[in-house]
């Protein structure tokens, strides 16, 4: 039989354990190489968040493509442009320097005159009438302070949460996948020096969310398997690596769904339909969606493992009787009648007899 | 057997149906965010003559940003930008169209309230209990005491009231008295709506603490002068401890007001019986002092009490200013810098297009791919997230009405992100299904067993990503608390969606017998496990 009739059989036997060090090794890499670029080139953020420069001219009847096309040759394509109430307006990142010189009412950086000269011939303004003045950040600390906090808090309710839903070790697993993919997102938009905007941080935290929602996804098929750690069955590496062979066919389709609207949104609203904004977003989305299933195979499950291996009580686990199976018997009752009910819902029925 | 299934996947589809014909009737419809619409702004410039420069001046802009976007935040779930441009506050608000709503949002500036404590109630509700009765005589652990600097002033009786304004609900009476319920009715009420803050009204706010928990509640009468009293304040140190020191207009409207209700609250009149005079601001207590002279000269009053620098500071701040910590310019006035005008979106419709183009491409291809995967269960998948969608629109457009809520382009790729992973649920059930009945069970059994062991799966699932959800919702402003709304709506769509349209659908599918022996139609293996 194929692979791919295998896969679609949920019958593959992926050896997940033994990937798991060349995986990981390969992802440890790739997660210096992004905390190097963060530490090293730190991340190029946008006005929203550093400040900029502000230009108002007063102008009616122009459109805020002419005014991009006019700014282009000056590298700032992607300044916020807006009109409205006779007003043109113009906002673009400076260098903090140039800030303060320009709230001393110089200009110590070229740009900025030579915007405000862009911007006199393109409006046939006279330059005097141009008002130049600093933007200040519209994403100020305070956001950010309150968004950190959140955060924290978000983190450790997840991690009591996983504790008592699971297990403390699936809890460390899982938190750990989510800051490997965050931080190698984040570790892109440092190395390739993309400019971070407020939809950047919300990427960011939509990546967390679906990080943490596959994981959980996967930990509770391993739940379901825990059942044959009793009576030794297998170990919990094995128990583990039946799971992810079971949900590994889930992953991939959850992949491709959630990919496939992404990759539109990078190749015909970006690419085709010319959206710059969508592009680097795409990016990150896209990029942070397959971690985000990567990791829950080759990053939670690995560290759940060894922690469960190393902290465990193996010798509790395989002598384990089938107590767990009574309490789900117990539970389920009244629904049908007991017999009909499997001992654990978990546990596959057996097979048929095969028909000659 | 079939109506048990036909009847709940009619009732939501009639029920999904019906808010959205409610929801096109009332008119509702989604807002879009400033980078995808525009909107209206505000432009605030300090008056020429205030007597701030440099730091200080730096640190007022940054507190009324501050104060503005708090406001803004309270008001729903809009994104505003709000910026300084040098000296300048530019605001922007999404969605608005109205240039005088505009103004309403940003230039509302807080009421500032003098308010007699009538009773002093525990920090949450309790059921009614005549015999403790405690209420009356808590004036004395007051946190703060009011003591004139000349201290022997003589004392006057209580001038003329004249807040008699409209009433609705409540009695005549000033101060305390005919409240139209007893204290100890009230220990068992809620504490009022910042928004229900009437003037006219008495009200029951609570105190806190300075972690800003509440540890008692104030029952305050109706509301004995405003900010309008005072012409300004100052904090000063003197001596050992930081102290508030407000000065109130000369005249009948100023300290003569003021002078009534000390005299009141220091002879525990009726209608000011705990001796406290509360000061509230935009339904806020700032302070509840105890009364200690029955009359003051209008620039000899001091607030003494726990204060630090900064929060003497600050309360000199709001009783000087009411609101915001600087005096701005009227934007309708054209010779003062503050402006007020509509302004176009940054972004525009070219992004909008592309984004609902790539959308609606990238849902084609979903669609393909699950039918093709999962044949008629495929289907059955895009129905349910036809149905979430829709709900979707619904609650957006709702929320757009009722709380401002304005959808942006990160906002747009968020959904077009979460057609994929609402997908999941589905995919999380079909695997298993498909893994029951190559195990051995009937479809039709199947459909029954696997439905409760990988809705929970998706439950646990969803319930993680809703609790961190209302998390950053809670506890953050802006873009974070938009994005939380819609992780939060999206999950419980998800479960929603899952349980009351899809499990019933695929229950309908399993139990057509034409279906089950076609495998090339339901996308599941045969019952019989084949040759390996």
């Amino acid at each position: 039989m194929n692979l791919l009739k295998r896969m679609y059989r949920n019958e593959t036997s992926v050896p997940f354990a033994k990937l798991w060090k060349p995986v990981g090794i390969c992802s440890a890499l790739i997660l210096i190489i992004s905390v190097g670029s963060l530490g090293f080139r730190g991340l190029n953020l946008g006005l929203e968040f550093e400040g900029g420069g502000a230009w108002e001219v007063p102008a009616t009847g122009i459109e805020a493509e002419e005014v991009r096309d006019a700014l282009r040759p000056l590298g700032i394509a992607d300044a916020r442009i807006q009109t409205g109430g006779g007003v043109l307006r113009v906002r673009t990142e400076l260098s903090k320097v140039a800030q303060s010189d320009l709230q001393q009412g110089e200009s110590s950086d070229p740009i900025v005159a030579q915007v405000t000269t862009a911007l006199a011939e393109l409006t046939g303004q006279n330059e005097s009438a141009i008002s130049v003045s600093t933007a200040g950040p519209s994403w100020g600390e305070e956001i950010t302070n309150k968004a950190i906090n959140a955060l924290i808090v978000f983190f450790i309710v997840i991690a009591l949460y996983i504790t008592i839903r699971l297990r403390w070790e699936m809890a460390v697993g899982a938190l750990l996948a989510v800051a490997h993919d965050i931080l190698i997102t984040v570790g892109i938009y440092a190395l390739f020096q993309f400019e971070v905007t407020p939809p950047t941080v919300i990427a960011f935290l939509t990546i967390m969310g679906y990080s943490l929602y596959d994981t959980l996804v996967v930990f509770d098929k391993v739940r379901d398997n825990e059942h044959l750690l009793a009576n030794a069955k297998l170990t919990y590496t094995g128990v583990v690596e039946r799971a992810l062979n079971q949900v590994f066919m889930r992953s991939v389709n959850t992949s491709i769904t959630s990919i496939l609207p992404v990759v539109s949104v990078l190749v015909v609203g970006s690419g085709i339909m010319g959206a710059v904004t969508l592009k680097e977003f795409a990016l990150a989305l896209l990029i942070g969606l397959v971690i985000g299933t990567f990791s829950s195979l080759f990053v939670a499950s690995p560290i759940a493992t060894m922690l469960r291996n190393r902290f465990g009580d193996s010798e509790a686990d395989s002598s384990r009787s089938y107590r767990l199976s009574e309490a789900v018997r117990k539970r389920s009752k009244g629904n049908q009648p007991a017999l009909k009910v499997p001992a654990n819902p978990a546990i596959p029925p057996r097979p048929r007899k095969r028909r000659r | 057997m079939k109506r048990q299934v036909l009847l709940p996947l009619l009732s939501i589809l009639i029920i999904v149906g019906g808010l959205l014909g409610l929801s096109i009737g009332a008119g509702n419809s989604v807002l879009l965010g400033l980078d995808l619409e525009g909107g209206a702004e505000v432009v605030l410039e300090p008056v020429d003559d205030i007597d701030l420069s440099g730091e200080a001046l730096n640190e007022a802009l940054d507190r009324a940003v501050e104060i503005i976007r708090n406001r803004v935040d309270g008001l729903g779930v809009a994104e505003p930008d709000i910026t300084r441009q040098s000296n300048r506050i530019v605001v922007q608000l999404p969605g608005v169209e109205d240039q005088r709503r505009a103004l309403e949002v940003v230039g509302q500036t807080a009421e500032l309230r003098f308010r007699p404590v009538c009773a002093i109630l525990p920090a949450v509700p309790i059921q009614l209990d005549q015999s403790n009765n405690q209420n009356q005589d808590g004036s004395d652990d007051g946190p703060v005491g009011i003591l004139p600097t000349d201290v022997d002033a003589p004392s006057v009786e209580g001038a003329e009231e004249e807040n008699a304004g409209p009433m609705t609900s409540t009695p005549e009476g000033i101060g305390c008295e005919n409240l139209g319920f007893t204290p100890e009715e009230a220990l068992g009420m809620q504490s009022s709506d910042t928004e229900d803050d009437e003037a006219e009204d008495p009200v029951i706010l609570p105190l806190l603490d300075s972690e800003g928990n509440p540890y008692q509640r104030l029952l305050l009468g109706r509301t004995m002068l405003t900010g309008a009293s005072l012409e300004t304040a100052d904090a000063s140190f003197a001596g050992f401890e930081w102290q508030v020191l407000p000065v109130f207009r000369s005249g009948a409207d100023g300290i003569d007001l003021f002078n009534a209700a000390a005299n009141a609250c220091f002879n525990r009149q009726s209608i000011c019986q705990t001796g406290q005079l509360a000061i509230v601001l935009d339904g806020v207590i700032e302070s509840a002092p105890n009364v200690n002279t029955p009359f003051f000269e209008r620039d000899q009053i001091v607030i003494s009490g726990n204060f630090d620098q900064n929060r003497a500071q600050d309360t000199a701040l709001v009783l000087r200013y009411g609101s915001l910590p600087l005096e701005f310019g009227d934007p309708t006035d054209p010779t003062s810098g503050s402006r007020v005008r509509l302004v176009s979106a940054t972004l525009g419709q070219d992004s909008l297009d592309a984004g609902i183009t790539a959308g609606i491409v990238g849902l084609a291809f979903v669609a393909l791919f699950m039918m093709a995967y999962y044949k008629l269960l495929g289907l059955a998948a895009m129905l349910s997230l036809a149905v979430s969608g829709t709900m979707l629109w619904v609650i957006l457009a709702w929320l757009s009405e009722t709380r401002s809520l304005a959808l942006t382009l990160a906002g747009v790729v968020g959904l077009i992100v979460s057609i994929g992973t609402s997908l999941d649920s589905n995919v999380v059930y079909f695997e298993h299904l498909k893994e029951d009945i190559r195990n051995g069970r009937t479809l039709r059994s199947a459909v029954d067993q696997s439905f409760p062991i990988a809705f929970k799966t998706i439950f646990w699932a969803n319930l993680a990503s809703l609790i961190g959800a209302a998390i950053l919702y809670f506890l953050t402003v802006g873009s974070v608390r938009g994005f939380a709304l819609m992780l939060g709506l999206a999950s419980i769509l998800d479960l929603v969606a899952t349980y009351f349209f899809l499990r019933p659908l695929v229950k309908l599918i399993g139990m057509q017998k034409s279906i089950q022996d076609r495998t090339w139609l339901s996308g599941l293996p045969t019952p019989v496990a084949e040759e390996k």
